[in-house]
């Protein structure tokens, strides 16, 4: 029956050329090789947000009079829908962490070199969409939280010289944080944002498979001076097994946080309450919060909130950007790695911080 | 410390200034908190009430205190003048005022007792709207107090102070100062405000159904209202006192000490049997409600969603103070039905919290089931991983 069904779909895709390109590609297998397990475990927390997403779009509605009941609907009523729920919530968490660790481990490890360059930029682009995800997912239940939160967040953008009022306008459907904004925030969220993540994916993974994994530079020297120093492990079956059991690991993470600390609910948002106090963005957010509350009102003359926003978005444009603009000799590989470790340390102190301000 | 001896030395040197020099000072002052006047708003200037002091180089001198209130009444009392103003002021605060223990003593010659100025200032008079104004409702008990508080003042009329903390222990000054609710009750609202008075033995009773109606009602209903007539008693007084009304409490209905009903009932009065059924019926419930509350913030902390607990228990609640005002009915039916629907509204409350509970127990099962098979599959590719040639 096997042989069968495999013979037909053989005759119809070229599944047998895909199974031998497999079966003879390799990964390198060195002290660093556990960094290359976060793009896998990015990609699986991906393709549970698809799936639980899915589920969670049978029940919720996207409007400001039915947005909050359904999704306490989800969670009350439907079998299985806080875990749904709870687990969407979570693996969007996770999957933030895991794409940051993933993005500094290929800088550290410098893997962003010739012939990588696409590889890099279609990365950091999802990273950035990963963000955007989090920030249009988050006023999604509309609870208090969400909206003085979201409030705040697109607030920040008005600060953005000569189109910020526009921007600040096309995010919210109109000047304030409304039904408009929820409805606009859900078309990006489920539409949008999945279509355009879709189509990196597709190319990030296309060219992982292009290029295969790269080496750090000081392993790529010793296997300069000696190829047998470096061993390769087939992809099929020992990296993929090794995948699959770190995609394991996470989902028994996902449902042990989701069954011990579900995602809350809270109070449904009321535009005309005082804003409650304790309003803070997402985690991933917070060291970008952190920053614009300590800087002066005004820099030399300058707005300050708009100094602090150029300088995140020249931050941002120079990781895109990196590979083109950073050398490829050990000084400025060395001065790429100091730059990381300052990034990190400066968005690790910011948040820890802003979680500190905020302890009761 | 260093301000108060500032303040000191200030008042100091103006006491040692010539008088001419004071005076020109005090009317500066005047001048001065006028700019903010509503009557300065108004056109009305200094002349429109004060007349020129005789030989002190154009200096005006205060009106007697007891021409004050005729003085404001000339236009305050003048409906065609006030509807320039605005078309529905009212213009009988005089007339109130001579009705008032303050107008009638003033009329009688004394001159300590409160006057127009007195509660609403002379030269930087604001609307009662205006959160500045002595009498707005946030102001007004301080403004009361400055007089109807201090023994001094009160002494020589043959009245105790009324100590700030009795009305501001009471659950009036709870919603008006913590809540903000500008409608709660303060000292004009039942003694009066131009007509102050203290209300009677007669008339307690309807100053206080303006607001409880309901308990009024009840009361009026109840056998208790021809005995509290016959004995000379003022209804509400009684048992929830005037200014320190505090929250009422399930203990305020029983036979022991302590109890507002005890002092005229003993165990073995009549309807002594009602009055233990009622305490241990509200009993009941606060402890049904006390103990659905405690289960439900159980599961809430756990993360479950009760929000069926928490909608039957705002329902409970509301019976519970439903069942309270009942007791003004003094009678054991009424209260019990409502009281008991109030205890079956805790109860599905509860079982909502122990079901939101049992079901996170068959989620943390389902979890440890999930998780040990999980385990064995990870075991089991960890095993088969290690198995694998090449020892990477």
């Amino acid at each position: 029956m096997w042989t069968r069904v495999r013979s037909w779909l053989d005759e119809r895709l070229p599944l047998a050329d895909v199974i031998e390109t497999l079966r003879h590609k390799t990964v390198p297998h060195h002290r660093y090789s556990i960094w290359y397990y976060f793009g896998g475990v990015t990609l699986f927390l991906f393709a549970m947000q698809v799936g639980t997403g899915a589920l969670l779009l049978l029940y919720y509605r996207p409007s400001a009079s039915e947005a909050y009941e359904s999704v306490q609907f989800i969670m009350a009523r439907v079998p299985f829908g806080w875990l749904i729920r709870s687990i969407h919530a979570w693996s969007a968490n996770l999957m933030v962490a895991s794409a940051f660790a993933h993005l500094f481990s290929v800088l550290f490890l410098h893997a962003y070199r010739r012939p990588r360059e696409l590889t890099w930029v279609s990365g950091v682009l999802l990273l950035l969409l990963t963000l955007a995800f989090g920030f249009t997912g988050y006023l999604l239940p509309w609870n208090e939280v969400s909206f003085f939160a979201t409030r705040v967040g697109t607030d920040i953008v008005a600060s953005v010289p000569i189109l910020g009022e526009g921007l600040v306008r096309f995010m919210r459907g109109g000047n304030d944080v409304t039904g408009a904004t929820l409805t606009r925030l859900f078309g990006f969220h489920v539409a949008i944002l999945p279509a355009i993540a879709t189509a990196l994916v597709g190319l990030h993974l296309l060219l992982v498979q292009r290029h295969g994994m790269s080496l750090p530079p000081s392993i790529e020297r010793r296997a300069a001076d000696d190829p047998a120093t470096v061993r390769a492990m087939p992809f099929l079956p020992h990296f993929i097994l090794r995948d699959v059991f770190a995609w394991t690991a996470v989902l028994t993470l996902l449902a042990g946080l989701s069954t011990f600390y579900p995602w809350e609910l809270g109070a449904k948002a009321d535009a005309f309450a005082p804003a409650p106090a304790g309003i803070r963005p997402e985690w991933y957010f917070l060291w970008a919060f952190e920053t614009l509350k300590h800087v002066p009102s005004t820099v030399g003359g300058i707005n300050g909130e708009l100094l602090a926003v150029a300088a995140m978005g020249a931050g941002a444009a120079g990781a895109l950007l990196l590979p083109f603009l950073a050398g490829h000799t050990p000084r400025t590989r060395r001065l790429v790695l100091w730059i990381g470790v300052g990034a990190l340390a400066f968005m690790t102190a910011m948040t820890g911080w802003a979680l500190a301000g905020v302890a009761p | 410390m260093r301000n108060c001896s500032a303040l000191a030395g200030v008042l100091l040197a103006f006491t040692l200034l010539p008088r001419g020099v004071q005076a020109q000072a005090s009317m500066d002052a005047a001048t001065a908190a006028f700019q903010d006047d509503v009557h300065a708003a108004a056109g009305v200037t200094c002349a429109a009430c004060h007349n020129t002091r005789t030989g002190s180089g154009g200096a005006y001198e205060a009106p007697p205190r007891s021409a004050i209130a005729p003085l404001c009444a000339t236009c305050h009392s003048d409906p065609a003048y006030m509807r320039r103003f605005d078309p529905q002021v009212r213009v009988d605060q005089y007339l109130q005022y001579q009705t008032s223990t303050h107008g009638k003593r003033m009329a009688g010659g004394e001159a300590r007792v409160a006057t127009c100025t007195d509660c609403h200032g002379a030269h930087g008079v604001t609307r009662v709207a205006d959160p500045r104004a002595p009498v707005a409702p946030l102001n007004v008990p301080t403004t009361c107090g400055r007089c109807h508080g201090d023994a001094a003042r009160m002494a020589p009329f043959g009245r105790n102070p009324t100590p700030s903390t009795d009305w501001s222990a009471s659950v009036h000054a709870s919603a008006l100062l913590k809540r903000g609710d500008t409608s709660a009750p303060t000292c004009a609202s039942c003694h009066g405000s131009h007509g102050a008075t203290p209300p009677g033995i007669a008339s307690v009773a309807n100053v206080c159904a303006r607001c409880h109606v309901r308990e009024a009602e009840l009361f009026r209903a109840s056998p208790k209202q021809a005995i509290f007539d016959a004995i000379g008693q003022a209804e509400c007084l009684v048992c929830h006192n005037n200014h320190r009304i505090e929250p009422p409490a399930d203990a305020w209905v029983g036979l022991e000490e302590g109890a507002v009903c005890a002092p005229c009932h003993d165990q073995t009065a009549n309807g002594a049997q009602t009055i233990r059924d009622i305490r241990q019926e509200l009993g009941r419930l606060s402890a049904a409600l006390s103990e659905a509350d405690a289960l439900l913030t159980r599961a809430e902390r756990t993360g479950m969603l009760v929000d069926d607990g928490r909608t039957a228990l705002r329902e409970a609640r509301e019976h519970q103070v439903q069942s309270r005002v009942l007791v003004h009915a003094f009678a054991a039916a009424p209260f019990a039905e409502r009281a008991a629907a109030g205890v079956a509204s805790a109860r599905r409350a509860h079982e909502a919290g122990q079901a939101a509970l049992q079901e996170l127990q068959v989620r943390r099962r389902g979890l440890a089931v999930a998780t040990l098979l999980v385990l064995a599959f990870l075991v089991t590719l960890g095993l088969k991983i290690r198995r694998l040639p090449g020892n990477y």
